[in-house]
Parts: structure tokens; sequence; C-alpha cells
């Protein structure tokens, strides 16, 4: 969806990075399998990390899956694991929403191809909404007050995030337990107000250039079409208290079968991402290249 | 009660340096500082807990009666929004206000929200109020900008100014992995001279001097 959660390559063990890239090929599967082959390109990072941040503690049956990327050797993936199919239905879902909200953005043959994809997806949307009514409620009812919010002139920077972040925080409510239903829930929001100002940060130049919504438009002055240093500082202090935040409810969570994959995330990725934002190194490497070569 | 062995991590056999460092490194994970007025405090001071009466346990049983933990008795005790002593009874009563904290320490976010909306007279204590109840939603941005103001308008006052300060460093958490991974770029200005310098070698090869070098003039 954004790819802003993803790991530190470097610092996983090599049987870490295996079971992380049959994770993500397992999710790429599993869309395949439940919403057919045009739900696959939907597949991210950002959900990997949900499916795994939602496994159980029980070891997943482990099948050798082959596709047109991996022809040869095929990938093993968890295929079994109830997560997985969540994170596919959440995926297919936000998705969705996702490409609606391009359609109505985005200039002439853009939100045409859009549009299209939109209701070639739709059928599959439905059924995805109706497997997981909750978190398609929270998605619908979230961006409609985000849409309002871009058009009101008095609304915060954390107002604004907050819907995103309410998004993410109602899939906490399918936990088992209730500590656990609220940890989980502080975990994502905080991650989901995380994603969304980096998102904020991230398009920025860009908005400023077309002269299109950005809520740090509206909370910091610019200097030149950028954050001044000290608003920069301000903005990050922030997010490092979301952070934390987000790490305290980690940290109250019992071990899982991929805690390991889970922590780099967490304490390494999602610091070195916001680094990479805030310095404009991630624009500048291509998208392209930066997908490749992480997986 | 849970095997305290088990509590802990460590095995039955572990060395008593082994359980001391168990323990030490759980209760640095759960320490109260990183649940500094956070929704999940409850469940990190069970924790807590927890690990506290297994460490006891697992001591008593070898020195039968002795040791205890010597020293490592966090308090989860709720100092964040007591009420405060003289000089802040200007805009609101201080019954009122004292009720708000109340409120907020018991997490009733939407009460506190309604009743500090419904006080017209906005003093230090109504903005750091303000900025507490958007800190506990998680609104980081907002809690700063309230917590400022109050700083402002009442320096003198310490809990204003800790709070202030305590932002402004971007709080604190328990962090494995070396304590790496900070949100705030650490090493950001050092990057910057690092930047510096290369571009000076490259507009030196084309001919620039971005630094100039006083021994060539």
């Amino acid at each position: 969806m954004y790819g802003y959660v993803r790991p530190v390559k470097g610092e996983l063990k090599v049987s870490e990075y295996e079971r992380y890239h049959g994770v993500y090929c397992g999710l790429c599967h599993t869309l395949a399998r439940r919403y057919g082959f045009s739900c696959r390109f939907l597949v991210n990072y950002d959900f990997t990390f949900l499916a795994m941040l939602l496994a159980g503690p029980e070891q997943p049956d482990i099948c050798r899956r082959r596709c047109a990327v991996h022809p040869v050797r095929g990938v093993d993936c968890p295929m079994s694991a109830a997560s997985l199919e969540t994170a596919a239905d959440m995926t297919v879902i936000l998705g969705w929403w996702k490409l609606a909200d391009e359609a109505a953005d985005a200039k002439a043959p853009v939100s045409w191809a859009c549009r299209a994809a939109c209701g070639v997806l739709k059928r599959h949307y439905k059924r995805a909404a109706a497997r997981q009514p909750a978190f398609a409620e929270a998605v619908e009812m979230n961006l409609r007050a985000l849409r309002r919010l871009e058009g009101e002139d008095g609304a915060s920077l954390d107002e604004a995030a907050d819907k995103f972040a309410l998004i993410l925080r109602s899939i906490g409510e399918g936990q088992r337990t209730e500590p656990l239903r609220r940890i989980t829930g502080e975990l994502l929001y905080h991650l989901g107000r995380i994603i969304y100002i980096l998102d904020a940060v991230d398009d920025l130049p860009e908005d400023v250039a077309r002269g299109g919504y950005n809520p740090l438009l509206r909370r910091f002055d610019l200097a030149e079409g950028k954050l001044a240093p000290a608003d920069a500082k301000t903005l990050r202090a922030g997010l490092q208290l979301s952070h934390n935040a987000l790490a305290g409810a980690f940290a109250l969570m019992d071990e899982g079968i991929y805690s390991g994959i889970v922590s780099n995330i967490i304490y390494l990725g999602l610091p070195a991402v916001t680094q990479a934002v805030f310095s404009g190194q991630w624009k500048a490497s291509a998208k392209k290249h930066r997908e490749r070569s992480s997986i | 009660m849970n095997d305290p062995y088990s509590v802990l991590g460590v095995s039955p056999s572990a060395s008593d340096d082994e359980v001391k460092k168990a323990y030490r490194d759980l209760a640095r994970k759960y320490h109260p500082d990183n649940y500094h007025d956070n929704p999940l405090a409850d469940l990190a001071s069970e924790k807590m807990k927890e690990i506290n009466e297994a460490y006891d346990a697992i001591t008593k049983s070898r020195e039968q009666g002795g040791g205890g933990r010597g020293g490592y008795s966090y308090g989860y005790g709720g100092s964040a929004y007591q009420s405060q002593g003289a000089g802040q009874s200007q805009g609101a009563g201080r019954a009122q206000y004292n009720q708000i904290r109340a409120l907020i320490n018991a997490n009733n976010l939407a009460q506190a929200e309604a009743m500090l909306n419904a006080i017209s007279t906005h003093d230090a204590e109504w903005y750091y109020l303000m900025g507490s109840v958007y800190w506990r939603k998680g609104w980081m941005d907002q809690a700063g900008q309230y917590y400022r103001t109050a700083a402002t308008m009442d320096p003198s006052n310490v809990e204003y100014r800790n709070a202030v300060q305590y932002m402004n460093q971007g709080g604190q958490a328990y962090r494995p992995m070396g304590g790496m991974g900070d949100m705030m770029g650490g090493d950001a200005a050092c990057n910057m001279c690092q930047n510096l310098i290369c571009a000076d070698c490259c507009c030196e090869m084309m001919g620039g001097n971005l630094i100039p070098c006083f021994g060539c003039r």
C-alpha cells in the first residue's frame, strides 16, 4: 500500500529473511486463491507485516509454491495461516478504496485507469467486505471523514492522522482477548499515525508544486517549499512519541513465531524509513528499484 | 501463579547471575518510565508485578528466607495528574481542575475534554490539561502545542516545563537491538557535515569551492 513498513534486510537472520519472503509470497498466493489473479498486484509489505503481527503461536504448515516470479525453485509459504487470510481480505478492501481515491483525485489518463481497475475489482471488494464487515465499515467511515477534513480549514494534522490511524486500530478488534485487543489496537493506531505523517512528508514537494491538499501545509509555514529544520525536528519528535507508544504496546505482546522479524521492522525498519523520508532519499530512490531490491 | 522461571524466561538450572540478568532485562522493558501517561500502563504494571513476584519467589527459594530484590521495586504510583499546589486557580476553580485530572487519570478522555471545552477562560492549567487529554489520545503534535502554551503562560511551573522537555526530547521507550533505531535522526548533524564535505569535493573537481580553503588564498 505505502511500503513504509519493512525490515532492514541486512539485520535479519538468513532464516528470518526466508520466512519473511515466505509470508510475502504466501499473502500473494492467498490473494490469488481467495480473489483471483487480478488481486495479486495488491500484495504489499504493510499487510505482510500485519499477517506476521496477527499470526497465532502455532507453527503453520509450510508448502512450496511456484509462480511467474519464482518459477523454478518456488518459495516455502505458510499457506494455512488464518492471519494470511485476514490480511488478504483487508488488502483487497483498503486497496480498492485507495484506487477509488486515486480515481477521484488524479488527472485524466491515470484516473481512467484507476476507475477501470476499481470496476474490475468491485466484486472482489464486495466479497472481502462481506468477510470483514467491521474493517470495511471502519475504512469507509474514516476515509469519508478524512475527505471531509480535507475540505475544512480548521482541521489539524493530528485530527487527519487520527482518521487513518482509526482504520488500523479497528483491526485490533479481531483479537481473542480484551488485553490483546487493547494492545494491538494501540500498536496499530500509532503505526497508522506514523504511516500517515510519513506519507504527508513524502508527498509534500509534489503537493506544493501542484497545489494539492497536504495536512502539513496547514500546520507549518514552509520555507521555499520545504519544512523548516525546526519544524522537521518538532514533527520527528512527535513521530518518536508515537513510535514509543508503538514499541511500548509491542513489548506487552507475547512472543510470537515472527517476533524477530516484527522487532526488526519496528525497532530498525521504521526509524530507517523515517530517516530516508525526511532526508528525501525515499522519493529519490526509484520505487521499482526499491521493491526489487527488498525482496 | 505461573512458574517463576518461565515468567523470567530462564531454566531452573540457571545461575543466580543469569536469573538476575533476565529479571533486570524484563524490569527495563516494563519500567514505568516507558509507559509515561500511557493507556496501557495498567497492563505494563501487571507484568512488572508478575516478574517482581517471580524474582522474589526464586531468590527466596534459593536463599531460604533471605534476599529480596534489593532496590528494584519500581512504583507505578499515579504521580501523573495529582493536584498541584497553589497558583493555578485563576481560570476555573481548583476543584474543577482536580476533577478533570481525575477523569484523565481514569482514561475518561471524552468527559475530560467536554469539561475543558465548557470552561471559557483559558489559563496555563487549562492548556496543560488539554495537552494531557491530547497526549492520552495519541495526538502528539497537538499535545506538544498545548504543553508549550502552558509553559509559556506560566514559566515557573515545573510540571509544565517537564512536559515540554519530555516532548522535545522524544520521550522514553524500551529499545532492544543495541538501542539503535530512533525516529529523530540523532546522527543527522553528522550526516550533514559529511554531505557538505562531499559536496565540497565535487564542487572543487568542477572548479567551484563551497568551503573556502584559507590556505589557498
